[in-house]
């Protein structure tokens, strides 16, 4: 699934650089949670959008979550070609995801079934790669 | 805080116009709403204009062709908001005593703007909009909740559509001005599932405005002047405190507002017109209004009341999907249309004995927010 560098003129770059981290296990969304009030937000923000603090740790996400809802677009998006799948995906650690969905073919998409996190190229500008994470139908 | 009255409409017809600019139908629409209002072009002393695309001082190159100059000339735009934004901030200068007279106009030329045809492009810093979340996607997402949540069916997202382009049937201004079947809505082209392309506003170009002054000077110029009794505008939340995509904790909040402002309640609103940009969102507005109880507004669709000669009309006017979408001419000919009904002038559509009408508009998709802005805007006669 994951998708590297193809040669010497090809660079890969992540959509979000402090996102998510890659691990022997695949890639882990990495949120982050206020000190002070326990907030947790996705992708991590410096400043607590709660309480205004400003001292927040990293908190590495569970890698299964659940549709909280989902749709196929049949229209492009700006980088995705029709049809492309997104969604929400209610974590445990309770913050929502909006994230980009791979379709499997006997796994049709259905709110509150599990999903999990992987690593995908999401698209191609000239000759650098984009990637980051999607969720799948487990 | 002053009274403030509108006492002038004007809208171009909505429609597609490859050989007529923006400044041509804003022209046109002020100059309509000044002789409706019958004002002097030259008492005018605010204006505020709206254009979402190409806006530049889109409110001086429209004025200056109607007789209007040397006064202060604001443009704003706020996504599908900008037209109540403008139309807002008219009434809060009037209403603050800074002016007596001011003009609200809201235009957008989707055929002839510079980036016609094309997907507007989210902004490199706005994640969702990176990893395709678009407009139909936000509406799509909601309407599979709804289903879950609510056991609302694709037939009742047909309906809206059903409703809306019957009404727009009534009205000389709409876009589109063709019955369609729900079986019509349910067979045209998907777009983002559920929603099909009937199902979805069209590409329009439009512009409408509205003059409003002092209650006090009204009288001067009209014998139903049509006062504005409440006003508010909010942007979304942040979106970690909304419990669930179906339920518009932005919508309600500013429902709230413009109620106690205006100091009337749901129970005494006799029409709506409101963002229906996409069918599933008019039924998640009804329950935003508080015209029924949280996770009715499939049971108030179905009952009909939200027809023209129901309990409460929403979008007699035909709204986004029948009228059309000129997105920053929107929130203007929201007021367009409660105002022709509050003073008996609405033909066909009329809503019977209307004494209380509410305009809605919604603005922008913004990653970590429910959305840009709702703008409510509650009027009297």
């Amino acid at each position: 699934m994951t998708t590297h560098s193809t040669g010497p003129n090809t660079a890969r770059i992540p959509i979000r650089g402090n996102a998510f981290v890659e691990s022997a296990n695949g890639l882990v969304l990495r949120a982050n949670r206020c000190k002070a009030c326990g907030q947790i937000f996705f992708p991590g923000t410096a400043l607590c959008f709660a309480c205004l603090g400003t001292d927040l740790e990293d908190l590495m996400l569970s890698r299964r979550g659940k549709l909280h809802s989902y749709t196929i677009s049949h229209m492009p998006s700006a980088h995705f070609a029709a049809p492309y799948a997104v969604g929400y995906v209610d974590m445990p650690e309770g913050v929502r995801i909006f994230t980009p969905l791979k379709m499997i073919e006997d796994k049709p998409f259905k709110i509150g079934m599990d999903v999990e996190v992987f690593e995908d190229l999401l698209w191609t500008e000239g000759a650098t790669q984009v990637y980051g994470y999607k969720f799948m139908p487990v | 805080m002053r009274q403030v009255a509108v006492i002038g409409v004007g809208q171009t017809k909505f429609g597609k116009f490859p050989n007529r600019s923006a400044i041509d139908m804003g022209r046109e629409a002020a100059q309509a709403a000044l002789k409706d209002a019958s004002v002097n072009p030259k008492l005018i002393q605010v204006a505020y204009a709206s254009r979402l695309i190409d806006s530049g001082v889109i409110a001086q190159h429209i004025l200056k062709g109607v007789g209007i100059a040397g006064i202060e000339m604001v443009n704003v735009q706020n996504d599908c908001a900008g037209g109540a934004t403008a139309f807002r901030n008219v009434w809060k200068d009037i209403s603050n005593g800074l002016y007596d007279y001011g003009i609200a106009i809201g235009v957008e030329s989707m055929t002839t703007m510079s980036i016609a045809g094309k997907m507007l492009a989210p902004l490199s810093d706005d994640l969702e909009g990176q990893l395709g979340m678009t407009m139909p996607a936000v509406f799509a997402l909601l309407a599979n909740r709804q289903m879950e949540l609510f056991g609302t069916t694709l037939e009742d997202f047909a309906a809206i559509s059903v409703k809306n382009h019957h009404n727009a049937c009534m009205n000389p201004f709409a876009h589109y001005q063709k019955e369609f079947s729900i079986e019509d809505v349910l067979k045209s082209r998907m777009i983002c599932e559920p929603i099909t392309v009937l199902e979805c506003c069209p590409q329009t170009d439009g512009a409408a405005a509205v003059v409003l002054c002092s209650s006090e000077m009204a009288r001067r110029h009209t014998t139903r002047p049509v006062t504005v009794v409440g006003s508010a505008l909010l942007s979304g939340e942040y979106k970690y405190k909304q419990r669930d995509i179906a339920i518009s904790d932005l919508g309600s909040k500013t429902a709230r507002a413009a109620y106690e402002m205006a100091g009337v309640g749901p129970e005494d609103v006799d029409l709506v017109e409101l963002h229906d940009a996409f069918a599933p969102e008019e039924i998640m507005r009804y329950e935003d209004l508080a015209l029924c109880k949280p996770g009715e507004g499939t049971a108030l669709l179905r009952s009909g009341a939200t027809q023209i000669g129901g309990r409460v009309p929403v979008n007699p006017s035909g709204g986004l999907l029948g009228l059309g979408h000129p997105l920053s001419a929107s929130g203007v000919r929201t007021i367009v249309e409660i105002v022709l009904h509050l003073r008996d002038q609405a033909g066909q559509r009329q809503t019977p004995d209307a004494k209380v009408g509410l305009a809605h508009m919604l603005g922008g998709s913004v990653t970590d927010l429910e959305a840009g802005a709702c703008a409510i805007h509650i009027l009297t006669r």
